[in-house]
């Protein structure tokens, strides 16, 4: 293999490694892939540096090279940060690198947990780095809905106890304002507004872990701030009215109740005013009354599933018909 | 719209080719996950009901072998042989460069079940004391072990799955051979699992993060396995009907079904020339992620599209703030009843207010298959969604509307339509997401019989 590697005299000590693949011993191997002759060449030397455990200059270099071939590579990333922490390398210089690395592979989650691990260095990064958010910004400008990097917000969030950071209330608002549909800013939202606070690790939903607390309690937060509650719930409210058939913004509003402990019927006459008769300027309030009525009101709790499966929601028809037979156990 | 068929010829020959001739260069991003390709590909041949008619004993003792070629000495498996330098090469130092890997581990696994192995070359042991040291004190689990046994990965569902499900393979219902190996930490793994239930009722990659349907699958997986293995000493709410976790989880994943199709007629409406090269670059890499990756695999312009697009077609948005709450929910308009016409096709999406695509139609029906409420969903709406819309001309399914077939998207819409009894399909189980007759086959295995009380896992 004359390569860029093998005629490269700062590689001129090394005897790459090549791949075996296990046919040599009889093997027929599976998932087999045409591999362009840079990447065998780059990942076999790849196996020489990290058979010597080398954390070197010319290792960083090559783990660059390997990445950009195949970034899902799930120990190349680990090499390169303990390399990075080896050498004591300039890790705001490797995250302006990420930052590139990062828009051209937008599906990839091994650069975010590389990512991660950077700024969990309280050495280097004792604050949040400044231009964080405006990447992530710029991240969402490509696909606001990215789950990598949304859990690596969340992350951030915590780590750097952001809560109540104005910037990240403003970022979620402008995202929400700009695609209301867009059911990972209200994710987060709920988040920044109900999520655990304290140095424990991600407690999830309050109590939720907790096998002493009984599941109807689990949810609830212990300390209700009521105005937050309202402030929430008529957030809420106005996002509904610029697109009743939202469902991010009607769970959103579940949700903030729950972790309230006040049940749905604080929105019944809400709910109502979008229902008429057989007609209704929204599915999810019909839904929203559905539950409410399903807590006494039987019959008028199926005339509203009844007009989900019949007319508004008809691919939901089998659930809605179990949701009906449920009541019928119940009753 | 008329009943589309299923072609299973077609379907068999896209696996054989898939199987038998080498991967595009275009797959070498995803090389690391060559585990995963390989039991989509083994996995479609066995739902098609023919991995064992058409692969020689010659062929599958080949690749018997080179499972087990790729198992790291130390116990587990890796996810492809370029992390492999050699055992004479190996120390406690390098180790780690070249670590067991949980999916990969799981992956081998059900492959060397598949293809009729009696796992005797499986480093039985090792691989169920290495679990252990991947689990978190919150229960979670890792991916790999790195440098100074640290646990490499993010804290996510995925990975408990995947370590639930070599826990069951390897340890079986009684534990037997391994009693004295120490077990992970079922009760912290099932609090961790519960935890990630989110405000919606959805499952989220760990505590508050949005509900995902990929993730929701790895944590019903993971406690459906966890219920069938040795300790059954506390089940979930999660598994309970009735109670509010699980109601609330069958009306999640029941909402996820939609008539709005990735792929379909959007196309043109892209302003950004640019964006249908990121999609291609994304499926791409989706296809090859899978199990690992797939939880995100969502193409990253739907909410262009969406813009575009808007689910509340017909409405105006309200921008006075002058008017009161009463008034601006008078102005709005009614809804048109839905028409038969526009939902006769009804695939999943994987979060809310996302565009249908094939593999949701797995993730989100295998989840509620293990809850046992399949029967909350349209399977006919469904069976059209992948007939008539995803599955391809020359055999396999795209990710969305008139897409190229891939591994992982047409073993996933395969097995959706397995799990409703389509004719051709041999029966698969939803958490190794496997046949039945590789099912039958794990059982077999020595360590799954015992002279202990069997009817307690005739009951599960």
């Amino acid at each position: 293999m004359a390569g860029t590697y093998a005629a490269d005299p700062e590689w001129a000590d090394v005897s790459p490694i090549e791949l075996n693949d296990g046919s040599e011993s009889g093997a027929m191997p599976l998932a087999t892939i045409a591999y362009p002759s840079d990447y065998l060449e780059a990942t076999s030397y790849l196996r020489a540096v990290m058979a010597a455990n080398e954390m070197s200059e010319r290792a960083l270099k090559l783990t660059k090279d390997v990445i950009s071939m195949n970034p899902a590579h799930y120990t190349v990333w680990i090499y390169r940060a303990k390399i990075l922490f080896a050498l004591d390398k300039d890790l705001l210089e490797e995250l302006e690198w990420l930052n590139g690395v990062s828009l051209k592979y937008l599906k990839n989650y091994q650069i975010w947990h590389h990512r991660q691990v950077l700024i969990s260095s309280k050495k280097h990064f004792p604050t949040m780095p400044t231009k964080e958010p405006d990447f992530l910004m710029e991240m969402f400008t490509q696909d606001s809905k990215n789950y990598h990097v949304w859990t690596y917000r969340h992350w951030l969030v915590r780590h750097f106890k952001l809560w109540d950071s104005p910037r990240e209330i403003h970022d979620v608002e402008a995202l929400i304002q700009s695609d209301v549909y867009n059911n990972s800013a209200w994710n987060h939202r709920y988040m920044l507004r109900f999520g655990p606070r304290d140095d424990q690790p991600d407690a999830g939903m309050i109590n939720a872990g907790d096998s002493s607390v009984s599941p109807e309690e689990k949810g609830r937060l212990t300390v209700v701030d009521e105005d937050l509650v309202d402030a929430e719930l008529k957030f809420a409210q106005k996002q509904i009215l610029r697109a009743p058939e939202n469902r991010s913004s009607w769970w959103y509003a579940r949700g903030v109740l729950r972790a309230a402990s006040r049940g749905l019927e604080e929105w019944e006459e809400f709910a109502g005013r979008f229902v008429d008769g057989e007609q209704t300027k929204s599915s999810h309030a019909v839904e929203w009354l559905a539950d409410v009525y399903a807590e006494g009101e039987k019959a008028k709790a199926v005339k509203m599933f009844t007009m989900l499966k019949e007319k508004y929601d008809p691919i939901r028809k089998n659930f809605w018909d179990y949701r009906i037979r449920q009541m019928g156990v119940v009753a | 719209m008329a009943a589309p068929n299923f072609n299973s010829e077609r379907h068999v020959k896209y696996y054989l080719r898939c199987l038998k001739t080498f991967l595009p260069s275009a797959y070498t991003s995803s090389d690391s996950n060559r585990m995963l390709l390989a039991y989509l590909t083994l996995g479609g041949l066995d739902v098609l009901g023919v991995l064992h008619s058409k692969t020689t004993p010659e062929e599958r003792q080949g690749y018997i072998d080179w499972l087990y070629h790729c198992q790291v000495p130390s116990g587990g498996f890796r996810g492809f042989p370029g992390t492999d330098f050699g055992d004479e090469r190996r120390t406690s130092e390098n180790e780690a460069w070249d670590p067991a890997n949980i999916p990969a581990t799981f992956f081998a696994l059900v492959n060397l079940l598949m293809l009729g192995d009696d796992l005797s070359r499986v480093k039985r042991k090792e691989c169920l004391e290495w679990l252990p040291k991947l689990q978190r004190a919150d229960g979670s689990f890792g991916e790999t072990i790195g440098a100074g046994g640290a646990i490499e990965g993010n804290r996510d569902l995925r990975y408990c799955c995947c370590a639930s499900g070599i826990r069951y393979m390897l340890r079986g219902p009684y534990g037997q051979g391994v009693e004295e190996v120490k077990d992970i930490d079922v009760s912290r793994l099932i609090s961790f699992i519960e935890q990630c239930q989110n405000y919606d009722g959805g499952m989220g990659e760990s505590p508050f993060r949005e509900s995902h349907s990929g993730h929701t699958y790895c944590a019903v997986g993971s406690l459906h396995f966890l219920r069938r293995g040795t300790d059954k000493s506390r089940s979930s709410p999660l598994l309970c009907p009735g109670s509010k976790s699980f109601e609330s989880l069958v009306h999640w994943l029941a909402s996820r079904q939609t008539n709005k199709l990735l792929g379909e007629g959007d196309q043109d409406e892209l302003d950004d020339d640019d964006i249908e090269e990121e999609e291609a670059a994304a499926e791409e890499e989706d296809m090859i992620k899978g199990e690992e990756e797939t939880p995100e695999s969502v193409v990253g312009t739907q909410s262009h599209r969406q813009k575009e697009r808007p689910v509340d077609e017909g409405h105006q948005e309200v921008k006075s703030t002058l008017n009161s709450t009463e008034d601006e929910i008078r102005d709005l308009s009614y809804l048109t009843p839905e028409s038969s016409e526009g939902t006769a096709c009804a695939g999943f999406n994987g979060r809310c207010n996302k565009l249908a695509d094939t593999c949701y139609s797995f993730w989100n029906g295998a989840a509620l298959t293990m809850l046992d409420r399949y029967s909350v969903i349209d399977d006919v709406r469904n069976r059209q969604y992948l007939l008539g819309k995803t599955q391809h001309l020359v055999g396999g399914f795209g990710k969305g509307v008139g897409d190229s077939p891939d591994l992982l998207h047409s073993y996933f819409g395969l097995v959706s339509l397995a799990f409703q009894g389509e004719e051709g399909l041999t029966r698969v189980e939803p958490a190794l997401v496997a046949t039945d007759r590789t099912v039958a086959h794990l059982e077999s295995l020595p360590w799954w019989s015992s002279t202990a009380d069997k009817v307690e896992i005739s009951e599960i």
